[in-house]
């Protein structure tokens, strides 16, 4: 689904250690439109647990969560 | 601010009340020698870092709601109320502090200004003004562990992925990453992503250990936040998990403020006394080392290498020579800056300052003073086991370019030791 979709957004967090995937797309949420996508990719597997448990704590949506060839790739919407 | 909220802000101060806190708000002689001690007063020469002028804040709440004085005659004695003014002043104070205590360890009365700064940060959460980034962090952390079905697959795939890792690089196809493993010696509480789970394992495996792989990190931004609870809720986590397991020791992975919560703060909050050891992971590997349970090479790192004392391991923590025997076990050029031990300066990304963007230009300013005491040594790799201290190193190596490699002693430790595995390098991230 990543694939097809355009985000707002692209993050590169290739190499960041967790928990700083998750620190980049909080800090980036508020820079596209509500409504609007974040496309991130990051190598750290616990970015898998790390970024959806924040987005539903703070009540925006993990759209896909996908590995891919070794990368971890997220699309995230903006709900609030 | 209506008076009933400044007086219900005044009132998380009161909660905060022992004697203790009181004496820290009475004692103050305004000698300012912390001002010297700050790496962030040092590096910005503004007067809103000054360590006792952070503690002022606090003390002119104080001030005003629990002394005659400056209840009656507020102006002549620095009184005042938790106004719009003082908690953005509060705010600034509190969240910038990286909550090394280089200033108490200077200050002639010992005065614990972090912990002041602690009550900064309560009473800016009651008032909704709490460090939004941290909170989310915190919330996240709790939000897994609440809801932990839905998460407990994907961190176990994780772990899976990491343990074929470790069977390559020992050359082991029986080597795993236990989990929930009930009557393990050792439950040890890594961070969220690989790169503190796959030196560890090896490392346990080669030393024939006993140990489980806890489900949850040991980050606590609960604590950064400034919120006992949620801190406290945080670390229940792995605590509870020990409990369960039966193990004799938790054992921190390489995170100062994870470690200083689990080993200083937890039996307080819980008001509970633990039923095992809790131990810095660096503790255990300088055992393993000196008891011949693993190898390392001696000259294994012919670079030149030095040392940071993260502040929640060293000054705060007590942990000053095993990371040095360590070192100096599998480096052949071992130079230490100066000054070191509890005497050494902070690098600036404590406290959560990393996670806070707005703060990265000033953190990576504070942090001038570290790159100094780097390039003093001439070294070109810097160990240091706390996170926080990395990524603030990392910031600083490229910012100022010093030229360094930033590590973990236990990635340090897995370079020298004789692996029966894969001879290629294996970054946790690969």
């Amino acid at each position: 689904m990543s694939e097809e979709m355009k985000a707002d957004l692209d993050l590169d967090l290739k190499g960041l250690l967790c928990p700083m995937p998750m620190v980049k797309v909080s800090q980036n949420i508020a820079s596209v439109p509500v409504g609007g996508t974040i496309r991130a990719v990051a190598t750290d597997p616990g970015s898998m647990a790390d970024i959806p448990a924040w987005a539903k704590s703070t009540g925006n949506e993990v759209i896909s969560a996908e590995k891919v060839d070794g990368e971890f790739v997220f699309m995230v919407k903006r709900l609030k | 601010m209506e008076t009933q909220q400044m007086t219900t802000l005044a009132g998380v101060l009161d909660k905060k009340m022992n004697r203790q806190l009181k004496q820290y708000l009475d004692i103050c002689a305004r000698c300012a020698i912390c001002k010297d001690a700050c790496h962030q007063y040092v590096a910005t020469q503004d007067f809103k870092y000054l360590p006792a002028r952070r503690a002022e804040l606090i003390r002119q709440i104080y001030k005003k709601y629990f002394t005659k004085t400056g209840e009656f005659v507020p102006a002549l004695y620095e009184a005042r109320d938790p106004d719009e003014n003082l908690l953005d002043e509060l705010y600034e104070s509190a969240y910038a502090c990286t909550g090394c205590r280089r200033c108490m360890y200077y200050c002639p009365f010992s005065i614990d200004t972090a912990w002041i700064l602690s009550v900064a940060k309560a009473i800016l959460i009651a008032a909704g003004k709490g460090n939004e980034m941290l909170g989310q962090l915190a919330d996240a952390a709790l939000f897994k562990s609440d809801n932990f079905e839905m998460f407990k697959d994907v961190i176990v795939d994780g772990f899976k992925d990491i343990e074929l890792q470790v069977k390559e690089l020992t050359g082991d196809p029986d080597a795993e990453i236990p989990v929930d493993k009930q009557g393990a010696d050792i439950l040890y509480v890594a961070l969220a992503g690989a790169h503190s789970i796959l030196p560890a394992a090896v490392i346990f495996h080669e030393a024939k250990a006993s140990w489980t792989l806890s489900y949850f990190e040991a980050a606590n931004y609960g604590y950064f936040f400034g919120d006992a609870v949620k801190a406290r809720q945080i670390a229940d986590r792995f605590m509870d998990e020990a409990k369960r397991l039966g193990v004799k020791e938790v054992v921190i992975t390489e995170c100062g403020h994870a470690y200083r919560v689990a080993e200083i703060f937890h039996e307080a909050w819980s008001g509970e006394k633990h039923s095992f050891k809790v131990r810095h992971i660096l503790e255990v590997i300088d055992e393993y080392i000196t008891d011949g349970r693993i190898t390392v090479r001696p000259d294994a790192i012919t670079e030149p290498v030095t040392y940071h004392d993260p502040c929640q391991v060293g000054r705060n923590g007590g942990i000053f020579e095993q990371p040095r025997n360590i070192v100096c076990a599998l480096a052949s050029d071992f130079r230490d800056m100066t000054p070191n031990r509890e005497q050494q300066w902070c690098c600036g990304g404590g406290g959560g300052l990393v996670a806070i963007s707005e703060m990265d230009e000033f953190r990576l300013k504070s942090g001038t003073i570290k790159a100094e005491q780097i390039k003093a040594t001439g070294a070109r790799i810097i160990a240091s086991p706390c996170e926080n201290c990395r990524l603030q190193m990392e910031g600083l190596n490229d910012s100022m370019e010093l030229g360094i490699e930033v590590k973990a002693i236990m990635d340090l430790v897995l370079e020298a030791m004789p692996l029966a595995g894969s001879s290629a390098k294996v970054t946790p991230t690969d």
